[in-house]
């Protein structure tokens, strides 16, 4: 078995006494003690409301024990017991608690390969995995992950959630659009730090050769739904409350966040491709519950500082650019860069045809790709500062109607990306 | 004393005949190496370059930009480069052999020594180039890190870690060699002690605004500048 490998002995012990289960939640977390307290105590209380005759387990992958974890964590159990039970809903089922620990903080795709390690030994038909990132997650929110894939046969499960109307551009203007026009399916999230899916997703994704690779290792939640799409598995979206801002990870950073996402999409395209380059389908995804909510709280964003940056970007990375992009691309970026502020707007056509080339570059290995990616970001900036300006008096539907459009001229430009991607490129000497 | 005179004749022209009967032969084999050697070269020049054509080596050498060093030196591609220096460094090989066939004494000792040299003018040749390949990949490290960041004069970053770096390879390469080495390493120290201090008196001196905002922007007051962009995910 390839469990076998690298689960501990410990591990593996703590396992084989749970037995089989019907749910499994898996946390990972580095060492926030008191994240992990709040996640557990969730977990609980959502076993106890909505799942009283199912077997099940909460595998724990814990890494650097470093302010006092070990010990909050020992306590843990009795303290969730003693918390949790409730007045005439109580389980009938013990609440199994396993925890893998590594030395040092394991990557998001090392917990991952744990849990899904765990799942398949332990036959559990529905999973879901969260973060201690995000401290709001309620009961409701984690059943609302189990229960598509539990009692609706569903394979995958992605959130939805309620965000400012300026939160997740980057998910807005690129990563949902662009896999759903590549890949057919409108999965919404495809980048967040909880996920549900079943036990036969779990045993598909375990036996796959990636585990290796530093895409998966730092962000594995898109390979694992682009997995789900292409094994024709179904898939849906789960509503999930308030996105919380996110207490790790990429924040505002915008460089990590492309590389984080950005360039594990491109990787999934590339080993994806023998699938995506015949696929010419596009399907809606069931969602589960009231769909993705907008709010428009004001905020202070200095788009100036955005717009500037998007200049200075495109005339400082110029030799990095035009090794990327088409020269008819290349120029019209030029060109839209050298407009005054206030009539500047980045157009949807040439913002999808600046992407297909950043993938098929990052396919044809143009320049180091890692530093492909970190090009883009001017680029990103100049279509947030149009974005922002384009829609500061927008409604949530018409900012829907606007990303739908978007989405629509992903998929129409999708024959230019396959040209561009099938293409001989002569390395100039 | 004609006899002497007709005697000593017949010995030049005996020790000239001798000669040559011995000089022709070891030529014709000299010329016969060489032939060989340039049939020899040229069979590993092309399965050289089918090969390499083979592993992609100018996409990989595209990606480490070692090509766009090669394309500013008005040199050929990668895969062309290494299979015409092997042709070159092949047939060297071969026609030094043939002269040294000749036996002429001087010119062995001097061929000797070149072989000798050989190793050192590679290794050379081989610091020069990761030298300006890793110029090229950090220089465009710095300008993507400081254009992301915001920062003003990006090109003036990267420039100066491509010099740096270059100045470093060139100095490395040299010492290799053992060209005026001590000229060299003075040098060196000069030139970077110099920019060294330049940078340090024009930062201090000339930006001591900059200087400020920067160090207050690592030190201090980050997350306000940061958070005046919308949150990406």
């Amino acid at each position: 078995m390839a469990e076998d490998t690298f689960l501990a002995d410990d591990l593996l012990r703590q396992l084989m006494s749970v037995g089989e289960v019907d749910l499994l939640v898996g946390i990972s977390s580095h060492g926030n003690a008191i994240a992990v307290s709040q996640a557990v105590h969730a977990i609980e209380q959502s076993f106890q409301q909505e799942f009283i005759r199912q077997r099940v387990v909460i595998v724990h992958v814990d890494g650097g024990d470093n302010d006092g974890d070990g010990a909050a964590a020992a306590g843990l159990s009795a303290l969730a017991e003693k918390d949790v039970r409730l007045p005439g809903r109580a389980s009938l089922r013990t609440v199994h608690r396993v925890k893998a620990d590594f030395s040092s903080p394991p990557s998001p795709g090392i917990a991952l390969h744990t849990i899904l390690a765990a799942a398949d030994l332990l036959r559990a038909r529905a999973c879901a995995v969260i973060s201690t990132a995000t401290s709001n997650l309620t009961p409701g929110g984690i059943a609302n992950l189990l229960r598509p894939v539990y009692q609706g046969k569903f394979d995958f499960v992605a959130p939805l959630y309620t965000r400012h109307k300026y939160q997740g551009l980057l998910a807005r203007n690129l990563l949902y659009p662009m896999s759903r026009a590549v890949f057919g399916c409108g999965i919404r999230e495809l980048y967040s730090d909880e996920w549900g899916f079943s036990g036969r997703l779990a045993a598909l994704c375990l036996n796959q050769n990636v585990w290796h690779e530093e895409a998966i290792r730092a962000r594995p939640e898109a390979w694992m739904a682009i997995s789900a799409i292409s094994s024709e598995f179904r898939c849906c979206q789960a509503f999930l409350g308030q996105k919380s801002q996110s207490t790790k990870g990429s924040g505002t950073d915008i460089v990590e966040a492309l590389r984080q996402t950005v360039g594990n999409l491109f990787w999934c395209l590339e080993c994806r491709q023998s699938w995506w380059l015949d696929c010419d389908k596009s399907e809606p995804v069931p969602t589960i519950g009231p769909d993705h909510e907008l709010t428009s709280e004001p905020s202070d964003l200095n788009r100036h500082r955005i717009f500037e940056m998007f200049r200075s970007g495109v005339t400082e990375l110029e030799p990095i650019l035009s090794s990327i992009l088409d020269p008819e691309t290349h120029a019209e970026i030029k060109s839209i860069a050298s407009l005054e502020e206030q009539t500047f707007r980045f157009r949807s056509d040439l913002w999808v045809r600046t992407l297909y080339d950043f993938a098929a570059s990052y396919h044809h290995a143009v320049i180091n790709r890692d530093h492909l990616v970190q090009a883009l970001a001017p680029l990103y900036r100049g279509m947030t500062y149009s974005f922002l300006v384009a829609h500061s008096d927008s409604s949530p539907d018409e900012m829907e109607a606007e990303s739908e459009m978007l989405c629509v001229e992903f998929e129409r430009q999708k024959p230019y990306l396959r040209e561009r991607w099938k293409a001989n490129v002569e390395v100039k000497s | 004393m004609r006899q002497t005179i007709l005697q000593a004749l017949e010995q030049a022209y005996s020790n000239l005949v001798h000669m040559i009967a011995e000089f022709l032969p070891r030529f014709l084999v000299m010329l016969i190496i060489i032939v060989l050697g340039l049939l020899v070269a040229f069979v590993l020049k092309h399965i050289l370059r089918a090969l390499l054509g083979l592993t992609k080596l100018d996409r990989v050498s595209e990606q480490a930009g070692a090509s766009r060093v090669l394309r500013m030196a008005a040199l050929p591609s990668m895969t062309e480069l290494l299979s015409r220096s092997v042709f070159w460094v092949t047939w060297s090989g071969f026609v030094l052999v043939g002269l040294s066939i000749l036996g002429v004494p001087g010119l062995q000792e001097q061929i000797s020594r070149l072989f000798r040299f050989l190793p050192e003018v590679f290794i050379a040749i081989l610091i020069l180039f990761l030298g300006l390949v890793t110029a090229n990949f950090l220089s465009r490290t710095a300008l993507l890190a400081v254009v992301n960041a915001g920062h003003p004069s990006p090109r003036i970053f990267s420039w100066s870690i491509r010099f740096v770096i270059c100045i470093l390879a060139i100095s490395m390469a040299l010492e290799e060699l053992g060209l005026a080495r001590q000229t060299v390493i003075s040098a060196f120290s000069i030139v970077f002690g110099a920019l060294m201090l330049a940078l340090a008196i024009a930062f201090g001196l000339g930006g001591q605004d900059l200087a400020r905002k920067s160090l207050q922007r690592y030190l201090g007051d980050t997350k306000k500048e940061k958070d005046k962009e919308p949150q990406p995910l």
